[in-house]
């Protein structure tokens, strides 16, 4: 049983951005701008769990994206991934959702024998968390999205605890099925010492369009979305007002009255 | 056509906040079009559902009453709206931003082929074509969008459109069978543990937040009494979740919830910007931070530089005080 982790590398969480004539540039002022996916890290470790735990024979790291995603690739090696997969094209640029999902479902094809393909919930640029549901549909495969606890598994079935804005549900699947995981399952671990020796020293494949059998079409121009006029978010105007008072009662009485004349109780 | 598709979740017989803002945002997109509403309303024994959907402004309801919805699956629920949305051509279907509500949004759009764009914050409709703001980059960016073929499918952040409003509903419910048997279908949902009457963090008007600066799990008994009396959710930094004094489901951030309150009021958070990025939406910010130079000032509206062990019982007694509680 074959163990996918699907992954992205995204700018970091404490880049800073611009915009100019409608491009995006980012720095990072810690000097890594880019970053895997930080909702990726709890797919990755349960990636890895799945192997050590239950059985799994390999637990292969895949992402679609610029040549350059091969870092967040060594990310997932270093961590104890098996193997590692990038799909990158130039004819692939600019796919929207639905052909992401059809790009990824062609290289989990590819791979072959999975039974698990695992995802972030979302990844911190979009935030769409379409990709895991789009690409179980294209595979046939069934989603259990928001995934909080993999409760069993047996050859042909899964049970897991799903995270749900009203509730924790708990469903059983037959396999195989994409999951997208929630921070509460797991603790991701370190990359280890040995692990970004190993990491730096492998040779990960580029499969291109041509090695995929995509199924529909991909690509910039059969994309159906069009994303025009991105601006920074204007700063807030005006300053803090800070309360101060000859007694914390008296701050508090002053805050609440500001509060009930801002109509917001 | 140009009639707009609305998703009414529902459960248990009540329709959620998420789904009366989509009903409110459709509302507004319908009217542009010169299109109908349609509420489309799946589940077991809904009658009443359609009924209350009606009622707040849809001018149809198109739904599917069968043992197979009574759980939302979307295995279930997707095809059906897919077969549905395939055969009709409706001109966009608007979705609740819900963790249900995004899962079918996807199914759909990848079985259609659709376009689709997620987390408006904004519609709007120009040359019978939907215009969509929405944040990218955790917040930080803000972008326009739009599907330029085919059904455009569109989900919405929650809480970031008005609540449509109840009257008199006078249009007509159709009932349409189920596209899957239930031995198509999948999985099975073996036990569904509700939140109670907890107030969930995105649906929440009020939220009292604290971080690293409550010092430990029984910190967050001040913020917690504050939260009850208001009436609001309480919300946590990633500080606090990772340090294990409150479970992940109270996280506000970039790997937590994405909020925007009408207020929200920040207890020992220094507000780092991974944390501004889940809140900054927020109508009015109040911080509470012993250090004045905390960058959460920098984004509140009000502040007390002080002790929150002590502030915050002031707040607590002095809003029960005014609210009679």
């Amino acid at each position: 049983m074959k163990v996918v982790v699907c992954t992205k590398q995204t700018p970091s969480t404490t880049a800073v951005f611009s915009v100019n004539d409608g491009t995006v540039s980012w720095e990072d002022p810690g000097g890594k701008p880019n970053i895997v996916n930080p909702w990726d890290e709890y797919a990755i470790e349960e990636a890895i769990l799945l192997k050590e735990n239950h059985g799994a024979s390999d637990a292969i790291a895949l992402t679609f994206g610029a040549p350059d995603a091969t870092d967040a690739l060594k990310t997932c090696l270093a961590m104890g991934c098996t193997e590692a997969v990038l799909v990158s094209d130039d004819s692939l640029t600019g796919s929207d959702e639905v052909g992401t999902a059809r790009i990824l479902a062609a290289a989990l094809n590819k791979i072959g024998d999975v039974k698990i393909a695992l995802f972030g919930k979302q990844a911190i640029e979009g935030d769409t968390g379409l990709t895991p549901v789009m690409t179980a549909q294209k595979l046939g495969w069934t989603p259990l999205t928001y995934v909080s606890a993999i409760k069993e598994i047996s050859d042909d079935s899964i049970t897991v605890e799903r995270l749900l804005d009203d509730g924790k549900e708990t469903v059983t699947a037959a396999l195989p099925v994409v999951i997208s995981v929630v921070k509460e399952i797991n603790a991701p671990r370190y990359p280890s010492f040995m692990g970004i020796r190993k990491a730096n020293r492998a040779k990960i494949p580029s499969w291109s369009a041509a090695d995929l059998e995509i199924d529909g079409e991909v690509g910039a121009e059969a994309s159906k979305t069009a994303w025009f006029d991105t601006s920074t978010i204007p700063v807030r105007e005006g300053e803090v007002e800070i309360i101060d008072g000859d007694s914390v009662e008296e701050q508090a009485e002053a805050l609440v009255e500001k509060l009930f004349e801002e109509k917001v109780i | 056509m140009s009639d707009v598709w609305v998703f009414v979740e529902n459960s248990s017989g009540d329709i959620p906040a998420v789904a009366l803002e989509a009903s409110g945002a459709a509302r507004g997109v319908a009217d542009e079009l010169d299109g109908s509403l349609v509420g489309i309303v799946f589940g077991e024994d809904v009658d009443d559902v359609a009924e209350k959907a009606l009622e707040y402004g849809l001018d149809e309801v198109l739904g599917a009453d069968d043992e197979s919805l009574a759980t939302f699956r979307v295995e279930a629920a997707g095809p059906l709206l897919a077969e549905l949305a395939a055969d009709r051509e409706p001109a966009a279907i608007i979705i609740g931003g819900s963790t249900r509500g995004k899962d079918l949004a996807a199914w759909t759009a990848a079985q259609l082929g659709a376009g689709i764009v997620t987390d408006a914050i904004e519609l709007e409709v120009d040359d019978e074509t939907i215009v969509v703001t929405r944040p990218v980059y955790a917040g930080k960016l803000l972008a326009k969008a739009k599907v330029t073929d085919g059904i455009q499918i569109i989900t919405l952040r929650s809480r970031a459109f008005p609540k449509a409003e109840a009257g008199d509903g006078d249009g007509d419910a159709e009932w349409v069978d189920a596209v899957k048997d239930e031995d198509e279908i999948p999985t099975k949902v073996s036990s569904f543990e509700g939140r109670g009457n907890e107030v969930s963090l995105t649906d929440a008007s009020i939220i009292v937040s604290g971080g690293r600066g409550v010092g430990g799990p029984e910190g967050f008994t001040p913020v917690k009494d504050l939260a009850d009396v208001l009436g609001g959710a309480m919300g946590a930094s990633r500080a606090a979740v990772d340090a294990g004094w409150v479970p992940y489901e109270h996280q506000v951030g970039q790997t937590g919830k994405t909020v925007a309150p009408d207020l929200y009021i920040a207890n020992g958070i220094s507000g780092a910007i991974q944390h501004q990025a889940g809140m900054r939406s927020s109508k009015i910010i109040v911080a509470v931070n012993k250090d004045a130079d905390a960058p959460i000032f920098k984004l509140a509206h009000y502040g007390i530089v002080g002790d929150l062990f002590k502030v915050l019982p002031a707040l607590t007694a002095e809003f029960k005080d005014r609210l009679g509680k």
